[in-house]
């Protein structure tokens, strides 16, 4: 196995007992992990941000080689970045397969407005691309969430209770009872989230029952939810198990036997220090 | 009864570190010693496979892969299992990632699938790759895919492929199987692309999501669901290649035994505690 | 001033009503904009908001080495960690056969180490740890307070144990005796008399085991007792309808606060 990937398994195995020493307690294991993570995946998104959404779709119109020209003085001001970042400025423009389209300069401007509400002075600058945000997501989503999450979701809970051929209750087939369920406990459960009128009376004895339906879907979330953490677990320990083996020099078991006398010494030296009495 | 009642309540008041070494050994133990549990598929899962099953012979499937190597403990294998299937039965696979590490995982799926079937680059199988934009990838797809996808991850123009001949947009599938972790997933993908269209899709999904997911499912917008680790497990026992989605069934049940009796002696506690400060 | 307040309400009223005019509408030039520049330009406005989070991340931890505040030396590591990552991906690819750009997204480069090695083990073992606080939160907060309480626990409980290969392997027959058991301790709190509970309990244990013989103790019938069946059940109807309910509301409230949005009489965003 190359080297570059025994040393990264160590670095893996390092930081996942690290986070997992949390368990015993807060220590500067964890801590170290804690801030390489916040750091590590700042940079990360920075980047993917940059080289998948920006570099791409924003400067890749903005200067495409396509339209590429060294007498353009559009194109001149890409040769000034060119020689300053070729990387992200290649010869010749940047090749992503769009056409040249100036107005991707507003999304630019309004990009750039956001950075510079950084400082006090511009920060209502922030509000122009935050307004184009919500009003994209507003429309995309009013008829987005109408169509899937309401008119859907309501055709389905006209279910049939008559003259349907089909049994009175069947355990894990369609069945009168079923659909009764269906129907009472999706109406009933909307009307435990109609505020506007005092839950008192009929109305109150109509959301009592919608709230049952309601705990017993959480408490079907909340045995999905166990289960998908517990997944995760066994997917972190069959990675631990798999460094743990000669190709790797072992790395689980060297790096928990070092965490391991470091955080008993910590501790035994912390039993060690007096107690402060309040008096 | 007095000793009993006692020793009970000393153990709800026990240190928490107790109970994540009891978790720890729960999970870990058996990776080590497999009980070997049947796998038993449920409806949901069941309506996957025998929606996979009822596709024509050499049908256009879209694998959307929308997870990263976090959550890839309970979707890779369902995804892996998919392909055996997909590729047994001849069809056509195209896929697409939504999420930048989807291409990562699909590639590793492909590889270790793909040549056991014979299948050929281009002729039986296509990575279209990762696109950002969220929605704006799916609503595009619908409108025009060529204009998303010019080329494949290998650089390929999309017009030199073989098998993207009568592909131009999202009707021109068959079917759609979302392999999703979040966002965006297949929510997304029922409401910018099947909920307006006549492809219908299949998803696959991480235990967390699946709750959300479930009244789609029941309302057929989604032809059922695979419920995280457990139902990638029954996948592949559907269809007949073990993996490691098998292979942590043991650790998950005794796991969820260990939470369920914690969860038991806690309220027994409760209730011993709850009586003696009732006497007094 | 007109830029502060009045600017951004007619951005968001005019793309507001252009993104949903775009669902009825087939004139190719909205259509364009609407599916596609519209949606690039949301992504890139996105990712500049991104950028603007990371710098603020960045000035509030060098402020914080700078101070000498309390675990300063914690917040260099933090520092640290981001340069590597921005050095990997703007400076030092470390596979001069990937172009930049797709060095992010191909194998064999110091990006895609990073990735493999630190990210990926970081943000798994993050989302990992919760289960050891589920269980652990589970154990000393899950009581029946109440009846909800304990439809709650009870759904949550057939879940877990119904949805794993473990269910399957439990009896219906084990799970009538623990019903008849339960059954006992509940009579025993209504008549408090041991005499009574003792002929419930031991009428439960005869019927269920002469039921039993008498039907071969199947291992899945009858099907109500089946963990399997019945969480699948449980999964399939009240489950659905609570979730669906939720779903419904979700679904009008975003349509409500979209519309609101859209016809300028919700103004958060400019902090009104």
């Amino acid at each position: 196995m190359i080297f570059n990937e025994i040393f990264g398994a160590w670095i893996a195995v390092f930081f996942t007992l690290a986070i997992f020493s949390f368990l015993y307690k807060d220590n500067p294991f964890y801590k170290i992990a804690e801030h390489t993570f916040i750091g590590v995946s700042a940079g990360y998104w920075l980047s993917i941000g940059f080289w998948t959404i920006i570099q791409p779709n924003l400067l890749g119109r903005l200067w495409p080689s396509e339209g590429y020209s060294e007498s353009s003085l559009w194109y001149n001001i890409y040769n000034i970045f060119n020689t300053l970042v070729p990387s992200i400025f290649p010869d010749g423009g940047i090749d992503k397969g769009h056409s040249m389209d100036l107005t991707y300069l507003i999304p630019f401007v309004l990009g750039m407005m956001m950075i510079l509400s950084i400082f006090k002075r511009f920060s209502w600058m922030a509000r122009w691309g935050i307004a184009y945000t919500v009003a994209i997501a507003a429309g995309l989503r009013a008829y987005g969430y109408l169509n899937s999450y309401i008119l859907n979701q309501i055709k389905a809970t006209i279910v049939p209770l008559a003259n349907t051929g089909y049994p009175i209750f069947h355990i894990s087939e369609p069945s009168l009872l079923n659909n009764l369920i269906i129907l009472i406990g999706t109406i009933t459960g909307l009307l435990y989230f109609f505020f506007s009128k005092e839950q008192t009376g009929n109305f109150g004895k109509l959301t009592r029952v919608g709230i049952y339906f309601l705990m017993i879907s959480f408490g079907a979330s909340f045995g999905f939810a166990v289960m998908g953490r517990i997944s995760l677990l066994i997917g972190r320990f069959v990675d631990l198990i798999t460094y743990s083996k000669a190709e790797h020099h072992h790395a689980t078991l060297w790096i928990l036997v070092i965490m391991v006398i470091i955080l008993a010494y910590s501790a035994f030296m912390d039993s060690k220090k007096p107690k402060n009495d309040n008096i | 009864m007095n000793n009993i009642s006692n020793f009970i309540l000393k153990f709800t008041q026990v240190d928490r570190r107790w109970i994540f070494l009891i978790i720890g050994l729960s999970v870990l133990l058996p990776l080590f010693f497999p009980i070997g549990l049947p796998i038993r598929a449920t409806a949901t899962t069941q309506k996957v496979y025998d929606t996979f099953e009822s596709l024509e012979p050499n049908s256009k499937v879209l694998l959307s892969c929308e997870y990263g190597p976090s959550t890839k403990p309970e979707i890779h294998p369902m995804v892996v299992a998919l392909l055996h299937q997909l590729f047994r039965e001849d069809h056509k696979v195209y896929v697409t990632c939504l999420w930048p590490d989807g291409q990562f995982m699909a590639a590793e799926a492909l590889n270790e699938v793909a040549g056991l079937y014979n299948k050929v680059y281009g002729n039986d199988y296509v990575i279209l790759g990762y696109k950002p934009g969220n929605e704006a990838v799916i609503k595009g797809m619908v409108r025009d895919l060529r204009a998303i996808f010019s080329t494949d991850v290998k650089n390929t123009k999309v017009d030199e492929i073989p098998m993207m001949e009568g592909v131009y947009k999202f009707e021109d599938f068959d079917f759609l199987f979302s392999a999703s972790a979040g966002f965006p997933g297949s929510i997304e993908w029922m409401q910018y692309a099947t909920d307006n269209t006549n492809v219908k899709m299949s998803t696959g999904t991480t235990s967390i999501m699946v709750n959300d997911i479930m009244p789609f499912v029941v309302s057929d917008q989604i032809q059922g669901i695979l419920a995280g680790m457990p139902g990638a497990a029954e996948y592949e026992k559907l269809v007949g290649k073990p993996g490691i989605g098998t292979s942590g069934m043991d650790a998950q049940s005794l796991a969820h035994l260990v939470i369920v009796f914690f969860i038991i002696f806690g309220n027994i506690g409760y209730f011993i505690e709850r009586n003696k400060t009732k006497k007094y | 001033m007109i830029w502060k307040r009045q600017v951004p309400i007619f951005i968001v009223i005019f793309f507001g009503f252009l993104t949903l005019f775009g669902w009825f509408t087939d004139q190719s030039d909205i259509k364009d904009f609407v599916d596609i520049h519209g949606l690039q330009w949301y992504s890139i406005i996105s990712t500049f908001a991104m950028f603007l989070g990371i710098i603020t991340l960045v000035k509030l931890q060098v402020l914080k080495i700078l101070k000498k505040q309390n675990g300063w030396q914690y917040s260099i590591v933090a520092v640290s960690g981001l340069f590597l990552s921005i050095i990997a991906g703007f400076v030092f690819k470390g596979n001069p056969d990937v172009e930049w750009g797709a060095h992010v997204i191909e194998e064999g480069t110091l990006f895609k180490w990073i990735f493999d090695f630190i990210f990926t083990p970081l943000s798994a073992t993050m989302f990992a740890l919760l289960a050891f606080f589920v269980a652990s939160a589970s154990y000393r907060a899950f009581r029946i307070r109440n009846f909800e309480a304990t439809l709650l626990l009870i759904s949550g409980m057939i879940i877990m144990i119904g949805r794993v290969p473990l269910g399957s392997a439990i009896s219906s027959w084990f799970v009538l005796y623990i019903l008849v058991l339960i059954l006992g301790i509940v009579v025993n709190s209504i008549f408090k008399n041991k005499q009574y509970t003792a002929i419930f309990v031991a009428f439960g244990v005869i019927g269920v085991t002469v039921l039993g013989s008498s039907m071969g103790w199947p291992l899945d019938k009858p099907g109500i007792f089946y963990l399997p069946t019945l969480q699948e059940w449980i999964y399939r109807y009240p489950n659905v309808a609570g979730a669906r309910s939720i779903s419904i509301g979700i679904g009008l409230g975003i349509f409500a606060t979209s519309i609101r949005y859209i016809l300028g009489l919700e103004k958060s965003y400019i902090g009104e």
